[in-house]
């Protein structure tokens, strides 16, 4: 391939290149995008699953302690500590996936000072109590009531001021991430206008390059062909001398030139 | 007018943007930063945009005075729209307009910026913001010239469009020639700039980038706090010097260095310049010491012949906030910011050429009514100066105060107080940068409404393409 066949394919080529520059740009943004939609709901709804959970464990937490402590059914033991491992579980997961670490630190402390607070409790109840169920006797059940009496306090001066707290973080944290996800989404409409912006640059210079490219065809190619015709039909009709004014490349030079050159053999064949 | 052969040249100019974008997209990719991107990018549109004209268009033998102008303004035009490209792609702080302003400000080495943040920029557009600057320094269409050797002939054209005929007085030689002393000193310059700079302590990037900015008279800096943030007395006296240097006409550095008779010591606009700025910097010093606004008079004079160098050779490059100095000392910051430095430099303004010539030529009118049949001659450093060189500048003289004029009012037609309106004006057409009130030198234009953004762009592009070249464009009889 040579001369304006030449131009002409290199010309069209890099239009079609930049097309699928354009349309990878395109691609590129909007999976961007995407993945930053994508990323903001999942967030939303892990958020949600997190907190559900953490709720869940903490309700049975309160609900173990509230059997053992007030009814003396030390049965909720296992109950009591799987519940608070399940929200120490919950807690390290959020932590690896980057939600906000104040909020979960604030909650791992209270958690810990939930375990702290059963622990120093119920284990000497819970030896007081397996030691008094061997021998079951009247004035055991004067104990019991007691303890139950002594459980109650316990579970409302002192458990119930930390467990309020530990609901009120976690619903902290659940707001707080919610309240996070305003500003990412108004930063995603942002980014909606940024993705169009490099699409919206490619498609201004491929219009320039289109343009430029009808200009130079139509300079190069067609006006040349339409003038040298124009000049070979007024030397035929009304023997005007072969003149062509413009821009001649490649074959197309050749072409005046030949044509040129039969006009003046056909001239010199007349004389 | 073959539009073609216009588009053929704009071209060749793309491409030298399109490298520079490439090297900025270099700095990105080793940083590892945000950058990469967009200037990569960017970059390759704009290698794209100036290569396809070469594909069809050949080589013209010769160009036509109009058909250089059109290049020059056009390239001018187009670079600052591909500037932006960066910019827009990147986001950050910047909007349409705003990467529009910070464009056409670096290329016409204005120096005015939108960014609130400037750290807040990835070290590849820190690197191409610069870079705006020093293309613009130069004039990008000598970037082509130089770069493209085998334009041969064409240089003449393309030259005497570029230089100001005020510009190439003091050259004494071939136009080719002047090219690359231009080129060699600019270059020069700005290499011993950086090591100067790396020595007294910046870090080689920011040393780079205060240089390109110093030498092409620009005034981007990589800090908020601009040159005020490294507080060095040794830095602050390497780019006073370099400022200097690069507002006095390249032709006489170059002579000076190669020792040849028609130095910078032996031109008179050189020493009316270091009249000026001794003058000027010493009346700041001693108002803004009287005021008691520093403790010491050494203090009062480090900062004043700072800010004085910066405003006076359009730099625009700041140490301290010189909102907060006496109206004597701002008024003096004004008035520099119009007379600026010397034609033949990259400084924009009226110059000081001009003011020389005026000077003289209001004398010799005052000598001509004493006796009216005498035959005045106006000489500058021994030269003549034929009758329309004198029409020419004082033409240039009048239409340049309207146009600053014509800024102020609708400045304030938008809302913004005297001393902002009638000082961003100055600082635009005059390439400077800062002005005083809202637009002071440790404050941005980023608060300024778009449309006058917009018209700021336009006083920015008329001053470097001293005023007729850009209205030319708009008078259709011109395509023709």
């Amino acid at each position: 391939m040579k001369g304006i066949n030449k131009r002409v394919a290199i010309g069209f080529m890099s239009i079609v290149a930049l097309l699928f520059v354009s349309g990878m740009i395109s691609l590129f943004e909007l999976s961007n995008l995407s993945n930053d939609t994508e990323n903001i709901l999942s967030t939303g709804k892990r958020n949600m699953e997190l907190a559900k959970d953490m709720l869940n464990s903490a309700h049975d937490h309160s609900r173990a302690i509230i059997n053992m402590a007030i009814f003396n059914d030390h049965a909720y033991d296992s109950l009591c500590r799987s519940s608070l491992n399940a929200l120490e579980e919950r807690i390290a997961s959020a932590r690896s996936e980057s939600f906000n670490a104040e909020c979960l630190d604030s909650l791992a402390i209270t958690v810990k000072e939930l375990r702290t607070l059963s622990d120093a409790y119920l284990v000497p109840a819970a030896a007081e109590s397996n030691a008094k169920s061997a021998e079951p006797s009247i004035a055991d059940d004067f104990a019991l009531a007691e303890g139950s009496v002594t459980g109650k306090i316990w579970y409302e001066t002192k458990y119930q001021t930390v467990y309020t707290r530990l609901l009120g973080q976690i619903k902290h944290f659940m707001q707080l991430t919610h309240s996070s996800l305003a500003p990412r989404a108004a930063q995603l409409n942002r980014n909606a206008y940024r993705s169009v912006t490099p699409v919206f640059i490619s498609l201004l210079v491929m219009i320039a390059i289109v343009l430029m490219f009808f200009y130079f065809v139509n300079v190069y190619c067609v006006r040349p062909i339409v003038r040298i015709n124009t000049a070979l039909s007024n030397y035929l009709t009304f023997k005007l001398p072969f003149r062509v004014k413009a821009e001649l490349l490649d074959e197309l030079k050749e072409l005046h030139d030949n044509i040129d050159t039969l006009v003046n053999i056909s001239k010199q064949t007349k004389q | 007018m073959r539009f073609s052969v216009i588009l053929r040249y704009i071209g060749t100019v793309m491409l030298c943007v399109a490298a520079f974008m490439a090297v900025a997209a270099g700095i990105s990719y080793m940083d590892n930063d945000s950058g990469y991107y967009p200037l990569l990018l960017s970059s390759l549109l704009t290698l794209l945009l100036g290569a396809f004209p070469m594909l069809f268009v050949q080589k013209a033998e010769t160009i036509s005075n109009k058909e250089g102008f059109s290049i020059v303004v056009g390239s001018w035009i187009l670079a600052c729209v591909v500037g932006m490209f960066p910019y827009l792609i990147w986001g950050g702080e910047f909007s349409l307009i705003d990467a529009w302003f910070e464009s056409v400000s670096g290329f016409t080495t204005t120096g005015a910026t939108i960014l609130d943040n400037v750290e807040a920029l990835p070290q590849g557009l820190l690197f191409w913001r610069s870079s705006t600057c020093w293309i613009g320094g130069a004039g990008v269409v000598m970037f082509a010239l130089v770069i493209l050797p085998s334009m041969g002939t064409n240089k003449m054209a393309l030259s005497s469009v570029e230089l100001s005929s005020l510009a190439k007085d003091n050259y004494r030689y071939r136009t080719q020639i002047i090219v690359r002393i231009l080129l060699m000193v600019y270059v020069g310059l700005t290499l011993l700039t950086t090591v100067l700079l790396r020595v007294a302590g910046m870090r080689w990037f920011d040393a780079l980038n205060h240089a390109m900015s110093a030498c092409a008279t620009g005034g981007f800096s990589t800090k908020n706090a601009s040159i005020g943030y490294f507080d060095n007395p040794i830095i602050e006296i390497i780019l006073i010097v370099a400022m200097l240097l690069a507002s006095i006409h390249f032709g006489l550095i170059y002579a000076t260095f190669t020792r040849k008779a028609n130095n910078m010591f032996r031109s008179e606009v050189v020493r009316t310049y270091g009249i000026v700025i001794a003058i000027g910097a010493l009346s700041i010093a001693l108002s803004i010491y009287l005021a008691g606004l520093y403790p010491t008079f050494g203090q009062a004079v480090r900062e004043s012949v700072f800010q004085f160098v910066s405003i006076i050779s359009t730099t625009g490059f700041a140490t301290t906030d010189t909102n907060l100095w006496t109206p004597f000392a701002i008024m003096i910051l004004i008035v520099a910011s119009i007379v600026c430095a010397c034609a033949g430099s990259t400084s924009g303004g009226l110059k000081i050429d001009r003011l020389l010539l005026f000077v003289k030529v209001f004398f010799a009118r005052l000598r001509l009514q004493r006796h009216p049949n005498a035959v005045v001659r106006i000489r500058v450093d021994g030269i003549v100066q034929e009758e329309s060189q004198l029409d020419a500048v004082m033409v240039f003289i009048v239409s340049y105060l309207c146009f600053m004029l014509i800024g102020t009012l609708f400045n304030t037609m938008f809302g913004l107080d005297m001393m902002t309106a009638f000082s961003s004006a100055a600082a635009c057409i005059g390439n400077v940068g800062p002005g005083f009130g809202e637009v002071g030198s440790l404050d941005t234009y980023s608060q300024l409404p778009a449309v006058l953004k917009l018209q700021d762009t336009l006083l920015m592009l008329m001053g470097r393409l001293e005023i007729f070249g850009f209205i030319q464009l708009l008078f259709i009889k011109w395509w023709r």
